[in-house]
């Protein structure tokens, strides 16, 4: 008899897998249920969010482009008022 | 269409994500093919991988699947 194992299909980029991944291995596996390939992985329903929330926090840190633009933008709008 | 928001999910979300079933630990590569190729003509399947022997089909699909598995089951018992 076959198992069936209750969770949610996660596919993506295999660059955020390996991200995903590493947030697993530093919870004690808890949020990885199976791996399945390169670009997708079985996890806990209960997880999905907070993944997505750390999964977006690690972003976050690593794109630092996004925080230079938004410098830019303060730059620009600090001239208009000083004029 | 279907495609369309995949990609827009893979775009704003950075990943898809289905809530289902992953069904693994069959008997044997028979078995397997038969539900798996089951699941897939009822449009249920959602990733497969023959080497691993092993498939997830969306929520919605698990009575279906579940029905077929108990079906062959039986009849593998009858023909005994």
């Amino acid at each position: 008899m076959p198992r069936a194992i209750r969770g949610v299909l996660i596919e993506c980029d295999p660059s955020i897998k390996s991200i995903i991944m590493n947030i697993n291995e530093s919870e004690a596996n808890a949020y990885v249920i199976e791996d399945l390939d390169d670009s997708h992985l079985v996890v806990q329903e209960s997880k999905v969010q907070d993944l997505k929330r750390r999964l977006d926090d690690h972003l976050k840190e690593t794109i630092p482009e996004i925080d230079r633009d938004s410098d830019s933008d303060r730059d620009v709008k600090q001239d208009k008022k000083g004029w | 269409i279907v495609d369309q928001i995949r990609l827009w999910q893979l775009d704003t979300e950075r990943m898809a994500t289905t809530n289902g079933f992953l069904f693994k630990e069959f008997d044997d590569y028979k078995e397997y093919i038969s539900v798996v190729t089951f699941a897939d003509e009822i449009g249920v399947l959602q990733w497969r991988n023959d080497r691993k022997g092993m498939f997830f089909i969306t929520y919605a699909g698990l009575s279906q699947v579940k029905d077929f598995v108990k079906n062959k089951n039986k009849e593998k018992k009858a023909g005994k």
